[in-house]
């Protein structure tokens, strides 16, 4: 039998955070919250999940960007697929282009805030 | 507020430097003096003085010198000259490298009050200028980041849960509910969208941009856009073309940025056009510019409306219930990215009958000599 894949969903946002949980759970993965980057690297020290759905901006802008960057650099972390997820868009004059901020930005993924139940799903299903 | 300003002087002669510092002093104001450019400019980086008399006819480093490089490095600073026995060529050519203002030796007490005090004045002014610049720059960047972000996050929020409840996650829904849920997520989504729009136009940097032009083929330009365009035209049955002559000389510019204006201009003349319409697109080279004329036979725009159709938030039909939905952002965004490039953009209209916007862009050649020029237009 599979074990359920387990899914990290760190944002500081709870109502957005909870309607993530739905729709992955309703689609039978283990899921688990963080509120905070603190939050989310005690939860990946206490047990590594599969996949971590980071959203950008959380008491920083850049919040999510810093942490993306600190697992991808620590071996025992590196593995585990990133998808970043923010309402901002461009304007802010972040840039998420795996050309231009490769080395920045590792992450395996990019989703804007709202998330298509479907898109969402197909992505996880994909890195997982 | 006269108390703290503070005024240096900057004069050879020992007698006039400490009458300057006697009488200004006892007005209330801080003074500093030097007896020589070099000293002078040190206690201008030392004491960022409010005000600067400077003798202009110094031994050593002249008062003219000292004067133009205050002046590149302070220009905030209020800087008076004291001139010779009324030499007013002196003045004048001091006026014009960047002098405030001038007195004339010998000069009375009240006369140096007066003259000082009339450049304090100044520079309260300025300073005030100043602090209401960076506090526009400072609401800005807050609004920016509170529209991006603090009024972006709840709308997401939302949306996220509707599309759990329409996806039947959270149990069954009646089909009624479902299409009202459904209209609360187009509504939403076109908020977020205007936010998006609002957003571009207020962050928008025309220098930031013109730094990364390139040539640019608008026959491809207007050609994709169509492309894109196409399966909204057919639903409305509306005939769109293209006409291009086969040689035309490319423009320097943003693809993206004229792919949004031709978008806007294509998109609004299929949104605000009939059943069975058209949409003719029209590249032109005329002199050093290229034309390009976006025109419809749809339902026109009424003459009083005109005027104000490049304005931010303007909107022909403003009713709540207008059958076409839009912010009033979409023009505005066009005109400034034509004007961007260099271009101009103007309407005609009559109402019932059709619209036709016309574009003029610089040839690249020219635009490019413009650029190497220097900005003597600006």
């Amino acid at each position: 039998m599979n074990q359920k894949k387990r899914i990290l969903i760190v944002d500081d946002d709870p109502d957005f955070a909870a309607a993530i949980a739905k729709i992955l759970t309703t689609a039978h993965y283990e899921v688990e919250k963080a509120g905070s980057v603190q939050g989310g690297m005690k939860a990946i020290e206490e047990r590594t999940p599969d996949l971590i759905l980071l959203d950008v901006m959380m008491e920083k802008y850049d919040d999510g960007f810093n942490m993306c960057y600190d697992l991808k650099h620590d071996e025992r972390y590196k593995h585990i697929p990133v998808i970043m997820i923010t309402a901002v868009t461009e304007v802010t004059g972040l840039k998420f282009s795996p050309d231009t901020d490769g080395e920045y930005l590792q992450a395996e993924g990019y989703l804007r805030k709202p998330i298509n139940a479907e898109v969402l799903l197909e992505r996880v299903a994909s890195l997982v | 507020m006269a108390q703290s300003e503070c005024i240096l002087i900057i004069d050879d002669e020992e007698v006039l430097r400490d009458g300057c510092k006697q009488v200004l002093t006892e007005k209330g104001y801080v003074t500093a003096t030097a007896e020589n450019g070099d000293l002078g400019l040190q206690l201008i980086r030392e004491l960022n003085p409010d005000l600067v008399l400077i003798d202009l006819k110094m031994p050593g480093k002249s008062g003219l010198e000292v004067l133009q490089e205050i002046a590149s490095t302070h220009p905030n600073i209020v800087k008076i000259v004291i001139t010779g026995y009324s030499t007013v060529s002196s003045a004048v050519e001091a006026m014009q490298k960047g002098a405030d203002d001038f007195i004339p030796k010998p000069f009375t007490a009240d006369e140096i009050s007066m003259t000082v005090e009339k450049g304090l004045k100044k520079r309260r002014l300025i300073l005030e200028r100043e602090a209401l610049m960076r506090e526009q720059e400072v609401v800005r960047r807050n609004m920016i980041s509170l529209v991006s972000h603090e009024m972006r996050a709840p709308l997401a929020a939302t949306i996220q849960y509707l599309e759990v409840i329409l996806g039947g996650m959270a149990g069954e829904v009646s089909q009624e509910a479902t299409e009202m849920i459904e209209r609360c997520v187009v509504r939403l989504r076109e908020m977020l969208e205007l936010f998006g729009r609002w957003l571009k136009l207020a962050t928008y940097d025309p220098q930031k941009s013109a730094e990364r032009f390139i040539e640019v083929q608008l026959s491809d330009v207007a050609a994709k856009v169509l492309e894109m365009r196409k399966p909204e035209a057919q639903k409305m049955k509306i005939h769109l073309s293209l006409e291009a002559p086969h040689e035309l000389p490319s423009v320097m510019g943003s693809r993206g940025a004229l792919e949004e204006v031709l978008d806007n201009l294509i998109g609004n003349a299929v949104k605000y056009n009939k059943e069975g319409g058209w949409v003719k697109v029209r590249l032109l080279e005329q002199n050093q510019e290229i034309l390009v004329e976006v025109a419809d036979n749809g339902i026109g725009i009424p003459q009083e409306h005109l005027p104000r159709i490049f304005d931010e938030f303007y909107r022909v039909d403003g009713r709540r219930n207008a059958p076409i939905k839009g912010a009033g952002l979409g023009l505005a965004i066009v005109k400034k990215l034509v004007e961007t490039h260099g271009g101009s953009i103007g309407a005609e209209s009559r109402f019932g009958e059709g619209t036709l916007f016309r574009i003029s862009l610089p040839k690249s050649q020219q635009t490019q000599a413009e650029r190497t020029g220097g900005c003597k237009a600006a």
